[in-house]
């Protein structure tokens, strides 16, 4: 059978296709103000990490995360902070951190363990160190946490 | 009380509805074709196959009153099936009546209105019409709610006043219509959806956090609380006052349907495979737990048996796929004739082997329902006992003492 029609863009035939932009709501906050808030939350994580509070610093650069178009700084330097977070954590601390976040903080976490799969060996990203989240934060939230990470148009 | 488990079919079941008096239902097992089941014992047989659809029937729904049979299809037609004598062999019959839906699309979803006067049918159309009888041309016409619509819709639920409609679809909102028709409804009283309601009024719009498709939305018994399930593992509560809106966050796969069982709770189910208990108030939500008993493998119930080696066709657990996972994470290796670890047969430790896609009061008066019935991909259907989720949760809890 014939299965290239399938590759027609039929959106292009539609006029009132609905976009992107219109499956959430956008950030309040204008682009400048979001790279000033990550970049204030990365010097407040490596504070936080100097006194080894893992859970702490996981907490505060999971709030409020930057999503959607034109935040592109801000999304690498939030990801960044994550993975360095994530790195210099013991795995055997990794259970409690994860239990200590909000379920919202959770979700956004799972969002930052795809996000960096699909980038191996971008900075310090590392696939087997984000597996091991991957294990114990499913153990805590369950599939519906990775449903939610895969659901949410709000791509961090 | 175990749940009664009837094996309909070895395909899936695209949705069911009974009779009044639970003596027969309807169902389509994913064809064109609906077939009635009549009750004989413990079996369910088929007795009549309503056909007039040309592409897979999407939803039905019986009302209990009039004893009208509606049923939507991706034909992008809807038919109202109503017994009358045959005039060539007196026999009584089903006999199709056509609606002029005036939709491009398939039609998702259909449900007759309380008063059984209208029916509403979601479409793909990015429509949901509402439709009412015209006894001058002997049909059934529509009225299609259109803005704002901006995707599939996938349910809808009506509200006891017969005028407003909670519906919701692919573009991930849950709204509340006035579907207010002048020649059929008499003018509603207000609620806290709204005083004044001409047809196609927004009473509300609501998402879930994360978004997702809205699979399901249901009005509570007294109709002044929304409830919908999304796909991102959700179901949100509305109080349309504030709005105070709850949104219960489930470690497991998405709910796709839900149906309230009295002002205080619902049951919901879905790709979890389980129906679950979902209760609380004004002042909160929670979930209460399974009306499944998910303990122990269910092979030994008596209802599945007779089916002996019944094939894996709908289920979602097969043998092949139990083999790899074991034989991944536990390094079981299954050879023939293996000594040791029995075979697992490939079972889930639900009664349902598959996705949950309906379910619907069995028992008791709304507001006070007391069984629940679900059918699914697996071609089960099933009856519950809404109450059973009490014993289960001292069960769950004596377990993990233990």
């Amino acid at each position: 059978m014939d299965v290239n029609f399938r590759k027609i863009d039929i959106d292009a035939y539609d006029e009132d296709v609905i976009s992107e932009g219109e499956l959430y709501e956008a950030d309040p906050r204008d682009p400048g103000q979001v790279l000033e808030d990550a970049k204030a939350k990365a010097a407040a994580v490596r504070s936080s990490l100097s006194k080894g509070d893992m859970a702490g610093a996981l907490g505060t650069i999971l709030d409020s995360p930057p999503f959607g178009a034109n935040v592109e700084d801000a999304k690498n330097l939030t990801l960044q902070t994550v993975v360095t977070v994530l790195n210099s954590t013991k795995s055997a601390d990794i259970p409690n951190v994860v239990k200590s976040l909000t379920p919202e903080a959770q979700d956004t976490l799972m969002k930052y363990l795809y996000k960096g799969m699909a980038m191996p060996g971008w900075g310090d990203v590392s696939g087997s160190v984000l597996l091991g989240w991957h294990e114990k934060l499913t153990d805590v939230a369950g599939t519906g946490c990775i449903v939610r990470a895969m659901t949410d148009h709000r791509l961090v | 009380m175990s749940p009664e488990v009837y094996n309909v079919a070895q395909t899936p079941i695209t949705g069911h509805a009974f009779n009044a008096d639970r003596s027969q239902v309807a169902v389509s097992l994913n064809s064109n074709d609906v077939q009635i089941l009549s009750r004989s014992g413990n079996e369910w047989t088929t007795t009549e196959t309503l056909s007039e659809h040309d592409k897979v029937i999407t939803s039905i729904d019986w009302a209990p009153n009039s004893n009208r049979i509606v049923t939507s299809s991706q034909d992008r037609n809807a038919y109202v099936w109503q017994q009358t004598p045959d005039p060539l062999t007196g026999r009584t019959i089903w006999k199709p009546t056509l609606v002029l839906l005036r939709i491009n699309r398939a039609a998702t979803f259909v449900r007759w209105s309380p008063f059984e006067d209208k029916f509403a049918v979601a479409s793909g159309a990015r429509a949901i019409a509402i439709c009412s009888f015209d006894p001058d041309n002997d049909w059934w016409v529509s009225r299609l709610l259109k803005k704002p619509i901006r995707a599939t819709v996938l349910s809808v639920d009506w509200h006891p006043n017969n005028v407003l409609l909670a519906a919701g679809g692919a573009d991930m909102k849950a709204r509340v219509f006035s579907a207010y028709i002048k020649d059929v409804d008499k003018r509603p009283a207000g609620s806290v959806w709204g005083e004044k309601l001409p047809f196609n009024t927004i009473c509300g719009e609501y998402t879930s956090p994360a978004g997702g498709w809205v699979h399901a939305v249901g009005f509570s018994p007294s109709g002044d609380v929304l409830a919908f399930a999304s796909h991102d593992s959700t179901i949100s509560i509305v109080y349309p006052g504030g709005p105070t809106i709850y949104t219960i966050r489930s470690n497991t796969l998405p709910y796709v349907t839900l149906t309230w069982t009295a002002e205080d709770a619902f049951v919901a189910a879905g790709h979890d495979c389980q129906p679950v208990l979902f209760t609380g108030s004004q002042s909160g939500w929670q979930s209460a737990g399974s009306l499944d008993d998910t303990s122990a493998p269910k092979s030994s119930g008596g209802a599945r048996g007779g089916l002996g080696g019944a094939s894996p066709v709908g289920r979602l657990n097969s043998l092949a796929y139990t083999t790899f996972r074991n034989a991944d994470s536990r390094g079981l290796a299954q050879s023939p004739g293996g000594a040791g670890s029995a075979s697992p047969d490939g079972d889930l430790f639900t009664v349902h082997q598959n996705t949950i896609t309906s379910v619907r009061p069995y028992a008791g008066q709304p507001g006070a329902v007391t069984k629940v019935s679900t059918s699914g991909v697996d071609g089960k259907l099933v009856v519950w006992n809404v109450s059973a989720v009490g014993s289960l949760t001292t069960r769950l809890g004596a377990a993990r003492l233990g």
